[in-house]
Formats: C-alpha cells, structure tokens, sequence
C-alpha cells in the first residue's frame, strides 16, 4: 500500500535528479575526444595539476570555515540576546532574518553597490567617521576581495543559524538554570554546562546544513565578483560554472561536481544518519 | 558591597546588549536602507560625491522604469510561472511521499528517508551539465517548461519533509475510523488528510514557490532569450553590462526581493521545522 503514496516520488526524483547526476559521474570519466569509447580518470589527476582548481580549492575553503565558523558565533550570540527578557522581541527577529530573506543575486547586488570605492555607502560612512584616510577598493584589491566576499557572506547567513539555535535555547527549560543558580554556578558556567549540552543536536544540524549551502553559494559571488579579480575570489561552484559554460569542457567540470558532491555527502552524513535513525 | 557591584555588573551587561543589538540591527538593515535610498535617485545623483544618503529630489522613475524601459514585466511573469508550477507540483508529489512516510512502516523506509535527504546535499553543479545536453536533445533549452523540471529537484525533497511534518500532527485515529467507514487509503488521502492539512500545504507551495525564485544557477544555464529569462537572471545581466544604471539596478533588486520578504516574514514560523526536515521544531 505504501508505494502508491512514496513511489510517485521516488521515481519522479530518480528521473529529474538521479539520472543526472549519474550522468555527470559518467561525464567525469570519459576522455574529452569522443573518438576513444573508453573511460579515464585523466580528469581527476589534471584537477591536481591544475594551478586555478587548487587555488579555487583552497578559496573555497576559506570561504566556508570563516563564513561558518562566523554564522555560529553571531548567530549563537543573537539567538541568546532574543531568548532573553527582552521588548520588542518579534521585531527583532525580523529584522535580523531580512539579509536572509532575499535572492542570493539581489543580496551580492546590494552589496556591490555598498562597497562601490568612490560612489558607494561604506567608504563614505568610515571616511565620515574617520576610520579610514582613502577610499578602500573592497572588491577589488587582491589582498582584500575574498575577506569582503565572506563579510558579505557574514550577514546573509547568519539569519538561519540564528533560527537553529534560537528553536534550541527556547527548548532549554529555564528550571535549569535556576537550579544552577541556586547552587552558585556562575553565567560562564552554565552557559558552558547547561547551554551548550542543550543545543548540541542543534549544532549539529546548523552546521551540517550551513557547510553544504556554503559549499553550493553560487548567485551571491556571481552577482558580486563572478570569481575576481582573477581567481581570488573563485570557488569551487563558480569554478565550475565556468568550465561548463564559458570552457565547455563538460568532462573536466563533471570531475570537479563529482569531487564537491562527495565533499558534500561526506559532510552531511552525520546529519542524514541521525535523522533517518529518529525517524 | 557586594551586592552593589553585581547591580553595577547588571545594568553594564545590559548596557552591552542594547549596543550589540543595535550594531547588529544597522548591520542588518543598513544595506536596505542604501537599496531604497538609491532606487529613489535619479541616475546622476547615484553618481555624485560624496553621496547623498537621503536623496535631494526622490523620483519613483526607476520604479516605473524597470516595467517600461527594461523587460521586468516579462521576468516577473516567468519567474511567476515556472515557481508557481513547480511549486505545486512538488508539493502534490511531496504530500502523497509525505503521507506515505507518516503512515506505513515499510522495509527500506529508512534507506528512502536517508536517500530523500541525501538529495538535498547535492550542488547545482553536479545537475546543470546533464540537464543542459539533455534539454538541449529534446527541445526544452530555454523554455519555462526546461526550467520547472529543473526546479523540482530543489524542491520535490523539501516540499516532502515539510508536508510529512504536517501530517505527522494529524491524528492516526482520523484515519482509522474513516478505515472502518470503508474508505480506501487514496481516498482518505484526498477526502481527509488534504482539507486537514490544506493551511500546511499552502505554506509548503509559498516555501517551494521562494525557493524557485531565488535561485541563479539553474536560469542561468538552462535560459537564455530575453522573453525566458527570470527575475533573478535579468537582475544578475544588468549587472554584467558595461554601464550600470544603479537607481534602476536596485529599485529593480528591490521589486524582486519583496515576494520574499514579505513571505518569509508571514511565514518564518514554519521554515525551521521545513528545511530541517524536522529535525528542529519550534
């Protein structure tokens, strides 16, 4: 009985996702010239070789763990302030959920135009209040690009981890913590023993999702960079694009899809396996 | 003594609050404000320096603009479209999985929950290749129809959780006495199970519906010609072209961001449960 309501399903994502994505992995390991009916793994051997693809890597990298790394602390610190005694608390949420709300695309663009060096809102507001001397090319200076990218990143991410967390500490009965209280435990303490063992399912599922959406941003870095200056601020998924779309070499951007999709599995593993268990 | 001090901690620790929810409040918003500023100034005052934070003659051209002298009109209405479609469709299809889910316990559920989930791990890039040839074989490059199959793998998976989230809630007892009225299990589906979790479903097709709306990749792939192309690809062209007309760009960003503010505002309750696959309640 159960396959007539699950079945629809499951076929209708086997065709429209399964399919394609065994396609890519097939893609990956055939030669380039079509002329040889055989397969290769050239493809994954050339991506070690190739100066852009590690350059990508690493970029890519850096992006999540910082972005990340900085979603959980503001978003925990957030979600702390709006779990206390506090007016005007729906408004707050609100507001804090806006940078997450909107397109990828419509928050780079913003964004772009913020950090625009001569005509745009940041420089001006640092110059005004004389934090900085000369204009600051934000998106266009090597040493820079990347660390503006990730600031970006900061404020459209940190919205949902907030949630997580926010659903989690609202679980946190408070008797605890008037228990710990009473017995003299310290803020610190209890934070470190009450709140932190409280939300660590939480935390798991933060950070499974926010690594593998990190990994996928793509419209936020197209809108904003499409990569540059050079490849500074390329990562693995524009990467890609662009081997697809302006290379065409289809076979090479299959290898490195394949190598994010296993990147991707093994991250979220933990995460699925936990689910799949409580269900 | 002591006492004092803590009071003082107290009200210092409060102090401290306030500044960081304000920071992080001009944080948040700040963007948007200069988004709105912007989009009301006419192209030579976007230009000039120092800039003007309020404008100096607020004009709603560029609102009118984006309709009459770019396509808009034509983004809005595909981007319309395609999300609508897919999102009912996954929705349809992510209600009938979802009640199968809730309701049997069948050999091989987990493996077909963990597959559901896994799916939803995958990067657009991995997809957009194949679906480019593939689309290209049979016709469907650059037409709505190309994009809305596309759409349901982003969807199709969340739209099963978030629906499975829903009948979760209703009763098993419903089902058991329309079973011993004789009603089959399809129709305790439709006649049932639907109208009951109908509010469910609707905020199910709003959630697919901004999850089409907000994507980039896919439409930037799979369409091309000016009367295929979404909001989204129309916005991120602008960007790309030599002169930039700012006021425009972003009272056009702006337009294309406010089905999903205001959306995602009505219904930020729900999206937690929804895109945890109801790992987190609220």
């Amino acid at each position: 009985m159960w396959v007539l309501f699950v079945l629809p399903g499951v076929l209708l994502l086997v065709l429209v996702l399964g399919f394609p994505a065994i396609t890519s992995i097939s893609y990956s390991i055939q030669p380039e010239n079509k002329e040889i009916a055989s397969y290769t793994f050239s493809h994954y051997v050339n991506l070690t070789k190739d100066p852009f693809f590690t350059s990508t890597f690493w970029n890519t990298a850096i992006f999540v763990s910082l972005s990340v790394a900085a979603h959980m602390i503001l978003g925990l610190a957030v979600a702390m302030v709006l779990n206390s005694a506090l007016p005007a608390k729906p408004l707050f949420r609100i507001i804090a959920l806006l940078p997450w709300v909107v397109p990828d695309v419509v928050a780079g663009i913003i964004w772009k135009w913020m950090y625009d060096p001569i005509y745009g809102a940041l420089n001006d507001v640092l110059l005004k209040m004389g934090l900085i001397n000369a204009p600051i090319e934000w998106l266009s200076n090597p040493n820079l690009a990347l660390f503006s990218v990730i600031l970006v990143n900061l404020w459209r991410g940190f919205p949902f981890v907030m949630l997580i967390l926010l659903a989690g500490l609202q679980a946190i009965p408070p008797q605890l913590y008037e228990a710990a209280a009473i017995d003299g435990a310290s803020k610190r303490q209890q934070f470190f023993h009450i709140t932190i063992p409280g939300l660590k399912k939480m935390i798991v599922v933060a950070l499974a999702l926010d690594i593998v959406w990190e990994v996928r941003r793509f419209g936020l870095i197209q809108a904003m960079t499409q990569g540059g200056p050079g490849v500074l601020t390329e990562v693995l998924s524009t990467y890609t694009y662009k081997q697809y779309f302006q290379f065409f070499r289809f076979e090479y951007a299959s290898a490195i899809a394949v190598i994010m999709t296993i990147v991707l599995l093994a991250v979220s593993l933990p995460y699925i396996w936990m689910i799949s268990q409580e269900e | 003594m002591k006492v004092t001090s803590y009071k003082l901690n107290d009200a210092l620790f409060k102090t401290i609050i306030w500044i960081f929810l304000i920071v992080v409040t001009i944080y948040c918003l700040f963007p948007f404000a200069w988004m709105l500023s912007t989009s009301l100034k006419t192209e030579s005052e976007a230009f000039r320096m120092p800039p003007t934070w309020i404008p100096l003659e607020p004009t709603g051209d560029s609102y009118i603009g984006i309709w009459v002298r770019k396509n808009f009109g034509i983004y809005f209405f595909n981007s319309t479209i395609i999300s609508l479609s897919t999102a009912m469709l996954s929705t349809f299809f992510g209600a009938l999985a979802g009640y199968g889910f809730s309701r049997f316990f069948f050999k091989g559920r987990r493996f077909l929950i963990g597959f559901f989930l896994a799916t939803q791990m995958l990067p657009g890039v991995l997809l957009v290749g194949p679906y480019f040839k593939i689309l290209s074989k049979v016709g469907l490059y650059d037409t709505r129809t190309g994009l809305i199959i596309a759409f349901l793998t982003i969807c199709l998976p969340f739209s099963t959780w978030m629906m499975k989230g829903f009948i979760d809630k209703v009763p098993v007892e419903l089902d058991q006495s329309a079973m011993v009225d004789g009603c089959s299990r399809m129709g305790i589906f439709f006649k049932i199970i639907l109208p009951v979790v109908s509010p469910g479903m609707v905020a199910t097709i709003l959630f697919a519906f901004l999850l089409a709306w907000g994507d980039l990749l896919w439409a930037l792939c799979l369409t091309s010609s000016e009367p295929m192309i979404t909001v989204t690809l129309g916005i991120a062209r602008t960007v790309g072209q030599f002169n930039i007309i700012w006021p425009m760009l972003m009272a056009g960003s702006l337009v294309g961001g406010m089905p999903a503010i205001i959306l995602y505002v009505f219904l930020q309750r729900l999206l937690v449960q929804g895109l945890t696959a109801g790992a987190v309640k609220e």
